[in-house]
């Protein structure tokens, strides 16, 4: 066998180097021939758009008149003297710091609860992820209707239960929240799956050794299983983080921002600047100043993580 | 990271570079040719937003005319009306703009910066076209500093929709053709009933346009003005302004009858349930309202003041973009033909929206269209009542959301109207200043 390969090499090896013919025949040529259209597609509709964009906010632009004369920072210097922006910035990071946990622990606890023998299970198991498989306007739908004032069941059952009835999405200071459950209760399949999954890859043997050496279960809960899943949980605070900090649907679809910019996040003002302003320079801007956001948070994320992470099982 | 690694990956993306470089330039070539074969003759493009009954007797109309016009070729496109300027951005930029878009007569000022949008001035001054034929509200929308950037596709307006069997059951008699907003305040609280969780009437909280121009009807029965005559200056921080607000607050926040919807969406199917007694709507909600026995009155009016019943229109346009001279006369052409009022006529008759054109609705038209959908005629005669448009300048945009701001601050009982209108007509005169 060897020899054959030997000879073989041989055979193919005369060819003066760097002719057409080897350059065709070579395996880096094939493979980027292969892989050429696909590349052009993602750059003419992905890298091209960014950089386009990232020209874009350094001009004044509305896209409808040719003349975008340059304006240098004067689009970042507006991001920092915009009150809206501001408090764009403090929805996004009050959403963030409620739906990341919020989705996680009760991802995490349906997991758990889910990862045994009982009966129906695979039916649960449906139901849980089916949340991610509901389209975000029927959801939106749904909770503008349970969170209605006036005809609301949430209001219903708080007056069963002698709660104070609520204004929800007609409150400036309650409207960001319902959001955050609207957006928990979407993406907690999302979770679950997840975590199912990671539970599922954790050794039986470890479990038992942690029992017999007389681990109660919430013990074993938290010295072993939590820390078995911590490749899990980094992956998903990533992910939905991400999500998180580019809310748009649910915003666009129940409140639009409102009431008086009470649930406008960056994502959403951004969209309002760039197509109902027309100020696209100014939400190129935003969109930059939220990618490093995010690279920023995202880094942060992986360095703190690392110490809390356990690869090995 | 070894460099020997670097060289490696540096050398993908500049090999890809290349590559792509290659596509584009092939790919630009086609563009050319393409563009060059479809330059003099083709079928003229439209972009349009139809569905339903619309799209059915608009793809009619459009069989009629090649059918009449041997040799002229009309294909449409169905876009989505809310993206429709976003798409024609982009093509715009990509230099193969449709040759006729439908856009909404809210972006006119804004439309009217797009360098390939055809001046329509002379064209619709021809005498055949009979421009003062169309509205008012709709001439005043599809000219922007005097040049006519389209010819009017949709027209509509607001008036009040009330409930028939909740007035009886609250003993009131319906509104009449001369009612005030004093009248309609006291209604709103009689047919509010807590307990059964019934509203006197509904108010859209998003703060978006649609928030602000069922203010804005009021502003102007109330005999005031958004902006002074010159359009330098905020003029709704007036008597008619704090009239207008107090109207609304008094509802929302004093006697409790106003129903707010803060999706924009809740409140039709609440009317049609027979949780509303009374909403300020246009013709496009009548369909939506099978459940009740409904009808339809004008805007109520301030007595004193020179507003009269007058109403709020939201026309929109047919705006010609320029793909060659060739192209322009043909589609204009069509869009003439279209908007004549033979085809006028059709289309209202099939679709029940309003006609764009006045001697259409003269005659027996309305009453036609009364049958179909009930309360329609109404909204036929209320045009009558559209005697100005929204200021037709670039800045409404941002003047809006500050109106938006405004308004719902006072529904949620945030601010006194006085004291916001003084902080929205400041906010105003610093964009207006700004240019």
């Amino acid at each position: 066998m060897p020899v054959r390969d030997a000879r073989a090499r041989q055979r193919r090896a005369p060819g003066r180097p760097g002719t057409l013919r080897t350059m065709v025949a070579s395996e880096h040529f094939s493979g980027w021939a292969f892989v050429t259209p696909g590349v052009a597609i993602i750059l003419l509709f992905g890298a091209v758009p960014i950089v386009w964009s990232a020209v874009m906010s350094f001009q004044r632009s509305n896209l409808l008149s040719p003349s975008t004369p340059f304006v240098g920072l004067a689009n970042y210097r507006q991001l920092a003297h915009d009150p809206i922006v501001a408090q764009a910035i403090q929805h996004t990071l009050i959403y963030t710091a409620l739906f990341v946990p919020g989705t996680m622990a009760i991802g995490l606890f349906l997991a758990v609860a889910m990862n045994r023998k009982i009966r129906f299970i695979s039916f649960y198991r449906t139901a849980a992820y089916a949340t991610m498989a509901i389209s975000t306007i029927s959801e939106a739908i749904v909770f503008i209707w349970l969170f209605d004032p006036s005809y609301g069941v949430v209001n219903y059952f708080f007056s069963l239960i002698g709660l104070p009835q609520q204004q929800f999405l007609n409150s400036p200071s309650q409207a960001l929240y319902v959001i955050v459950v609207m957006t928990i209760w979407g993406w907690t399949g999302f979770a679950v799956v997840i975590y199912l999954a990671a539970l599922q890859g954790i050794p039986q043997a470890l479990l038992e050794a942690a029992a017999i050496d007389g681990a109660g279960p919430w013990r074993t809960f938290r010295r072993i299983t939590l820390p078995l899943l911590s490749p899990a949980s980094l992956f998903l605070s990533v992910w939905l983080t991400i999500n998180a900090l580019q809310l748009f649907d649910e915003v666009y679809l129940s409140t639009q921002g409102g009431p008086l910019n009470a649930t406008t996040v960056l994502v959403y003002y951004l969209y309002d600047q760039a197509f109902q302003q027309f100020n696209f320079g100014f939400a190129s801007a935003i969109a930059y100043f939220l990618f490093l956001v995010i690279i920023v948070v995202t880094v942060i994320q992986f360095r703190v993580g690392r110490r809390f992470t356990h690869y090995r099982s | 990271m070894s460099k020997h690694r670097l060289r490696g990956t540096l050398a993908g993306p500049l090999t890809v570079l290349t590559v792509l470089s290659a596509v584009t330039l092939a790919a630009a070539g086609c563009g050319s040719d393409a563009g060059g074969s479809g330059g003099g003759s083709g079928p003229i493009q439209i972009w349009e937003g139809w569905t339903g009954a619309e799209a059915k007797a608009f793809a009619h109309l459009v069989a009629e005319y090649q059918a009449e016009h041997p040799g002229q070729k009309v294909s449409t496109l169905y876009v989505n009306n809310d993206n429709t300027l976003q798409k024609v951005l982009t093509a715009v930029r990509g230099g193969s703009p449709p040759d006729i878009a439908y856009l909404y007569g809210s972006w006119a000022p804004n439309v009217a910066q797009i360098p390939q949008v055809v001046n329509l001035t002379q064209v619709v001054s021809q005498s055949g076209v009979n421009w003062t034929d169309f509205w008012t509200g709709e001439r005043d929308v599809a000219t922007v500093n005097g040049k006519v950037i389209g010819v009017p596709a949709l027209v509509d307006n607001l008036a009040v929709v009330y409930n028939k069997t909740l007035f009886a059951k609250a003993g009131l008699a319906p509104p009449g053709p001369d009612w005030t907003w004093q009248q309609f305040e006291a209604d709103a609280q009689k047919l509010t009933n807590a307990a059964i969780k019934q509203y006197g009437t509904a108010y859209v909280t998003p703060g978006t346009e649609d928030t602000v121009w069922h203010w804005e009807a009021l502003l102007w029965e109330a005999g005031g003005q958004l902006l002074s005559a010159d359009g330098k200056q905020a003029a709704f921080d007036s008597p008619a302004g704090l009239a207008s607000l107090d109207t609304l607050r008094a509802m929302a926040v004093t006697d409790k009858s106003m129903y707010l919807d803060p999706t924009d969406s809740a409140y039709a199917n609440l009317f049609n349930s027979g949780k509303i007694g009374m909403l300020v709507t246009g013709p496009w909600d009548l369909s939506g309202f099978p459940n009740v026995h409904y009808g339809v009155q004008v805007m109520p009016s301030y007595p004193g003041t020179n507003g009269g019943h007058q109403t709020i229109s939201g026309p929109d346009n047919w705006v010609v973009f320029n793909n060659g001279s060739a192209r322009v006369s043909a589609a204009e052409q069509f869009i003439l033909w279209l908007t004549a009022p033979a085809q006028v006529r059709y289309f209202s008759l099939q679709t029940g929206d309003l006609p764009i054109r006045q001697s259409v609705a003269q005659g027996s038209l309305s009453n036609q269209m009364n049958t179909a959908l009930p309360g329609v005629a109404t909204f036929v005669a209320n045009l009558g009542n559209v005697r100005q448009a929204r200021p037709q300048i670039p800045q409404y945009p941002k003047i809006s959301q500050i109106l938006g701001t405004m308004v719902v601050s006072v529904l949620l009982g945030k601010s006194q109207p006085q004291a916001a209108l003084a902080s929205a007509a400041q906010q105003v005169n610093q964009v207006l200043a700004a240019g």
